[in-house]
């Protein structure tokens, strides 16, 4: 397998483009979401995105925020105990971007169905509600029989939903932990990220650590992502801050609130935007940007001891470098 | 004894969960209660995450959200969503969930998407909200799949309408059977503990009456903070005030005393 190993400004430059439907996570709103990969899509104007994001993260808040968003697929739209994401909210509230609402369950069911080249999902999730009754696409259409049209169970005569399957044009999924060649290796829930990684047409890692292929050698069966199915691999420390990743760093409490308070009005979200997307040109910069101190604050957390049985294959910045663009 | 409104409501809540039974907590306040129900009196709850994060207690507070480090340090399993919402939650595996609400209704339907000046079904059509809230989540697997679940809100008046704005979770739908038509595997809510008391479904109409009531509340203050004619059980009593030894679990659990916020 070919090397694979690309710079995140590279990565935006060459998988993202205006007006595609593009596809985060599959995280949760407080963790192992490719946050540093929608900074880069900021840093470099994109818009008019299709979003598919199993949950709202501070991802989809900030390109929300930045009025980048022309619609978005979402099973839950806040960030949980950090509360309602004002980015979103204003977008949706002013009428720029259009959300379609379906459940947690629903979203990684309908990347299955994506992932497995399947017509339509049967459940019985979202229905008899109005994830069901209301679309956002066809809002005249109450109550809708088009979004999640109600469908006869061919053996016992019963009634369920059939479900639309998504394909996402590229997915930007984080990883603790991948080779050069796309091998990945997730710590903490994989929440939708195996589906996600199937279902997009392009796949592009963000990972915390670079790793020897000697590690997935080790531990083959906790390869969820293999580098057959993917095509560029992004080396990012602190990627997700400030949200977290599990074994490795905490979320932060204190720039939580703050970037999301920010997000209240346009105003709040450029100087955000100018001071904290637009104010770092390397990796060394985004680190020195969020601090050393804060850093080993958020390094120093209870998980630590899952990444043990890893360390000895981590890659130097030094060797990434080297590595990176060959 | 000097216990706040919500240690009550989530020791209330976690009184309805039994030994032994599969369960899964949100966020926030279910969490709480979830996790002292398996201190105080069921320590065998198997409980899990949407995440599936299973095996685990919060450490070093309440946790961020269901997949952060606190409640990810002392997993022994982590699966994916389709797993833990999917094969044991929608499929109807799970005994019991725990699920909040912004706006409620007599049969039990939750509205967490957003709060409209004309709701979409008197509109005729999916309007914009005046106010977005969070969609429904993992919330709709628990009210389509777990056998019973609880939802817990603070009760006020414009909480607890006739009807709600929008069904993100469906409680009894129009009451009666209609839950029937869908072929849900779950069996429904089988109790609404409020910041003043406990609601419970009427067996055939599905209805929510006031079952019993919190020491410092009254059948009168609920009444007036209900936005539905509320029916009241002939047999209505008082909740049992927390023992020392329930508060002292609790707190145990709420170790950053994040319910101890009056």
């Amino acid at each position: 397998m070919r090397n694979k190993l690309i710079t995140m400004q590279e990565a935006i430059a060459k998988y993202t483009w205006d007006g595609m439907t593009y596809a985060h996570g599959g995280a949760l709103p407080v963790g192992s979401d490719s946050i540093a990969f929608g900074r880069e899509m900021v840093r470099q104007g994109r818009k008019n995105l299709n979003l598919i994001s199993n949950c709202n993260t501070q991802q989809s808040n900030l390109l929300a925020a930045v009025g980048a968003v022309d619609r978005i697929e979402v099973g839950f739209s806040g960030l949980e105990v950090y509360g309602f994401a004002n980015g979103l909210r204003r977008a949706v509230e002013s009428g720029k971007t259009i959300i379609e609402d379906y459940s947690n369950g629903a979203m990684p069911l309908r990347l299955l169905g994506g992932a497995m080249n399947w017509p339509f999902v049967p459940a019985t999730i979202c229905i008899g509600n109005d994830q069901q009754w209301c679309c956002a696409d066809r809002p005249d259409e109450y109550p809708s029989k088009t979004k999640i049209p109600e469908i006869t169970d061919p053996f016992t005569g019963k009634k369920y939903g059939a479900f639309s399957v998504l394909k996402p044009d590229v997915a930007a999924i984080h990883v603790t932990m991948a080779d050069i060649y796309g091998n990945a290796i997730m710590l903490g829930t994989e929440w939708s990220r195996y589906e996600l990684s199937r279902a997009a047409k392009k796949v592009v890692l963000q990972a915390d650590f670079i790793v020897d292929t000697d590690c997935m050698r080790q531990y083959p069966n906790l390869v969820r992502i293999p580098g057959e199915i993917v095509d560029a691999v992004v080396y990012a420390p602190m990627g997700v801050w400030p949200a977290c990743s599990v074994g490795v760093y905490d979320s932060d409490e204190e720039h939580m609130f703050e970037m999301n308070n920010a997000f209240k009005t346009p105003e709040g979200t450029e100087a955000y935007v100018k001071k904290y997307v637009l104010g770092y040109n390397s990796r060394e910069e985004y680190l020195a940007m969020i601090g050393k101190e804060k850093i080993e604050k958020l390094c120093n957390n209870p998980t630590t001891h899952l990444m043990d049985p890893y360390r000895k294959w981590i890659k130097s910045e030094a060797e990434i470098k080297e590595l990176e663009g060959r | 004894m000097d216990y706040t409104k919500q240690e009550y409501m989530a020791i209330a809540t976690g009184r309805e969960l039994r030994d032994g039974e599969l369960a899964i907590f949100g966020v926030g306040l279910s969490m709480l209660a979830g996790y002292f129900a398996q201190k105080n009196h069921a320590p065998n709850l198997r409980a899990f995450t949407e995440g599936g994060v299973f095996g685990s207690t919060p450490v070093g507070g309440l946790p961020w959200g269901i997949e952060c480090n606190r409640i990810s340090a002392n997993a022994t399993s982590f699966t994916n969503a389709i797993d833990a919402l999917g094969c044991l939650v929608a499929s109807g595996r799970c005994d019991v969930g725990i699920i909040g609400a912004a706006q409620i209704d007599k049969f039990g339907n939750v509205n967490t998407t957003g709060i409209w000046e004309q709701p979409p079904w008197q509109a005729g059509k999916y309007v914009l909200p005046k106010v977005r809230l969070n969609g429904s989540g993992g919330a709709n697997e628990i009210a389509v799949g777990c056998k019973r679940y609880l939802i817990m809100a603070a009760h006020e008046k414009k909480r607890f309408v006739e009807k709600v704005d929008y069904i993100s979770s469906p409680g009894y739908i129009n009451g009666g059977n209609d839950r029937e038509k869908y072929n849900f595997p779950g069996g429904g809510p089988s109790a609404i503990i409020t910041t003043l008391g406990i609601l419970r479904p009427d067996p055939v109409t599905k209805e929510f009456y006031l079952d019993s009531y919190f020491a410092y509340s009254s059948i009168e203050e609920i009444k007036e903070n209900t936005g539905w004619d509320l029916k009241i059980s002939p047999n209505v009593s008082v909740v049992p005030e927390p023992t020392e030894e329930e508060l002292r679990n609790l707190r145990e659990v709420d170790t950053t005393g994040s319910l101890r916020k009056k």
